[in-house]
């Protein structure tokens, strides 16, 4: 594969998020161009860099169940400007949730972008519980044991130019049980509680905006 | 109040909906989001604490938020782009998590969120021309995570560019009746 001709997009607004991170470790691997996604301006210099790449990785947080709107804005104008001609296309998207379901939609629009197209969709990464990681190592991950070998397994299909099965994100992040669910949500409830009220808020008051305005 | 999000830059869909409301003495506010200056969310952080609840980009998003705390039905209006909704109506549902309510919940066994306006029903209205069976399983699993995440009641619909009065008239009704 031609290094050159590889294209990393990240689509997070956090430079040193978990989505850049999950792209980095694809770049350190494979090499090729790593770009964030401008939040604002022209995306026609960004388009013809994908028409003019061999192989394009998408990377982004999932923004309530798909990946943010900017990405929804390139892809309506990389349709629109048109003029594919096959490039493999992978995704990788990650949020906070512990669930495939909820972050799933970003990779089903992937593949429809890419099947209207004319870009060829490889399969992606889903990868679950990636806010709490907030760009430290996968290493740090809390599936680490299964998830590590299966986000490696995934570069090595797009180093080699294959298709990754989504048996591979899968198979190694079932859903939570019982207690560990209870647990989690009592947790990450209790990190945003205490984070609102340093800042001098009541979680249960009415939102700003009925008392506001 | 019922509130309209709507993207007419491909299609009057979201017009054809305000009048069917209208015309069945609903209450209604409409807002065309392709016509306004709403900038993406920037995941900053600061609706969920330093500015708790209230999102800090100083646009017209700004005019929005006052509604869809308030309102009792939010209905977006989206061309169906990709088995999801468009940029115009996706930069809103993004800016839409500075009035969610940031701790998490438990619904079926599943760890949710919710929205600060816990009434809320919430719509979403796809349309194109002919759209294909796999784009809109997607626009209506879409429809359905945001539900589950949101932890309101709801539902998605579908229909085509050219839909008639008619045709709008019973996607209407249907929300109205819920
Ligand atoms: C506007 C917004 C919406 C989000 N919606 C969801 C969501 O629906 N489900 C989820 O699991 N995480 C959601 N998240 C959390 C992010 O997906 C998560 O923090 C992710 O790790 C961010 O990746 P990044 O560090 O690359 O930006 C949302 C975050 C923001 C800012």
């Amino acid at each position: 594969m031609n290094k050159s001709e590889i294209l990393l997009i990240c689509t997070s607004p956090r430079r040193k998020g978990t989505s850049a991170m999950l792209l980095e470790r694809v770049r350190a691997a494979i090499g090729g161009k790593m770009i964030f996604l401008p939040q604002s301006g022209s995306l026609n210099e960004l388009v013809s860099e994908m028409q003019q790449a061999e192989t394009i990785i998408i990377s982004g947080p999932c923004y309530i169940n798909t990946y943010p709107a900017k990405l929804i804005e390139l892809l309506e104008t990389a349709s629109f400007t048109g003029g594919f001609s096959g490039q493999k296309i992978y995704g990788i998207i990650n949020g906070g949730m512990p669930y495939i379901h909820t972050h799933k939609h970003g990779l089903t629009c992937l593949e429809l972008f890419a099947d209207k197209n004319n870009l060829s969709w490889q399969g992606g990464f889903i990868l679950g519980v990636g806010a709490m990681l907030d760009g430290k190592p996968l290493e740090k991950h809390m599936s680490r044991r299964k998830v590590v070998p299966a986000f490696d397994q995934f570069v090595r299909y797009i180093t080699s130019g294959k298709q990754s099965p989504d048996s591979l994100y899968i198979d190694v992040q079932s859903p939570p049980g019982k207690l560990m669910t209870y647990l989690f949500s009592k947790l990450l409830s209790s990190m945003v509680v205490k984070r609102i009220k340093k800042y001098g808020y009541d979680p249960e008051a009415p939102n700003w905006y009925l008392s506001n305005r | 109040m019922t509130l309209i999000i709507s993207d007419n830059s491909k299609g009057n869909i979201g017009m054809i909906l305000k009048e069917s409301f209208c015309a069945m003495g609903i209450q209604v506010a409409h807002f065309a989001a392709d016509t306004l200056n709403i900038k993406p969310c920037v995941s900053c952080n600061s609706c969920g604490g330093k500015t708790y609840g209230r999102c800090v980009i100083p646009d017209d998003m700004q005019q929005l938020y006052p509604r869809i705390v308030r309102c009792q039905a939010l209905v977006l209006v989206s061309p169906i782009v990709f088995g999801g909704v468009s940029y115009h109506i996706k930069k809103v549902m993004d800016r839409m998590a500075a009035v969610g309510d940031p701790r998490y919940w438990i619904k079926d066994g599943e760890i949710v969120k919710g929205m600060s306006n816990k009434e809320l029903r919430y719509y979403m209205v796809g349309f194109g021309d002919n759209i294909s069976e796999a784009e809109q399983t997607a626009f209506l699993c879409l429809h359905k995570e945001n539900q589950i995440i949101m932890n309101v009641s709801g539902k998605a619909f579908i229909c085509d560019s050219l839909a008639d009065k008619q045709a709008i008239n019973i996607i209407a009704r249907e929300i109205v009746d819920e």
